[in-house]
């Protein structure tokens, strides 16, 4: 096994769009998120880069009540990184 | 068919303004059908151009307060609204309210409905969550 396998780059999501909404506090990236959402298609994957900490509970909870998939959430800081799969 | 969910607010402060906003355009984005019924007090918050103030002493704060959301880039009241509309966010007014605080129809935001009591309860029977803001 090569160690260079597992880096962050390598491991990184396929993403159809990215969402930015760095800056803005609760309940702005839920609302800009379901949004973007519409705009786009079944089985496609958006990144939403956030940075209110609410974000990390509330994402979660959009997903399940929405019936999207939270594929993996990444952390680097403050910022959150959340990539959606659309249902 | 989407879940419902029902607010009543009764008191018409601008914390009061803001909070069921916020709450109805995250449920509106979450897919929830969102309706809420303005009483009492909180009638004056339908009423176009609606310009609420801090509860109390805090009035004079009002504006420090709108500034300091502003930086933290928080959407503004009228924002916040026009949000709601978008997100099909649906306002009701009661009507003994109406007649106990002088308010007419024709002054109430574009798309409020006037109810009675027992046609908004009808509607938080079905509801999944009813929340009071006051």
């Amino acid at each position: 096994m090569h160690g260079s396998d597992n880096t962050a780059e390598e491991m990184s999501v396929e993403k159809n769009a990215t969402l930015d909404a760095k800056g803005l506090m609760c309940p702005m990236p839920i609302v800009n998120l379901a949004k973007k959402v519409k705009e786009m298609k079944s089985g496609q994957i958006l990144e939403l880069i956030a940075d209110d900490v609410g974000a990390k509970e509330d994402v979660p909870a959009w997903c399940s009540r929405t019936g999207n998939t939270l594929l993996s959430v990444e952390e680097e800081g403050k910022i959150l990184r959340f990539y959606i799969k659309l249902k | 068919m989407a879940e419902k969910f029902c607010m009543v607010v009764a008191e018409g402060s601008f914390d009061k303004a803001m909070m069921p906003l916020m709450m109805g355009n995250t449920a509106a984005s979450m897919g929830m059908e969102v309706h809420i019924f303005y009483t009492f007090f909180g009638l004056k918050l339908l009423k176009k151009n609606a310009k609420p103030k801090l509860p109390g002493m805090m009035r004079f704060f009002t504006g420090m307060m709108a500034g300091k959301m502003k930086k933290l880039n928080i959407p503004s009241l009228d924002e916040m609204m026009k949000q709601a509309k978008e997100l099909g966010v649906k306002f009701y007014a009661c009507s003994t309210s109406m007649s106990m605080m002088g308010i007419k129809e024709s002054e109430l935001i574009d798309g409020a409905k006037v109810l009675g009591a027992s046609a908004f309860l009808n509607m938080a029977f079905d509801s999944k969550l009813t929340l009071f803001i006051g």
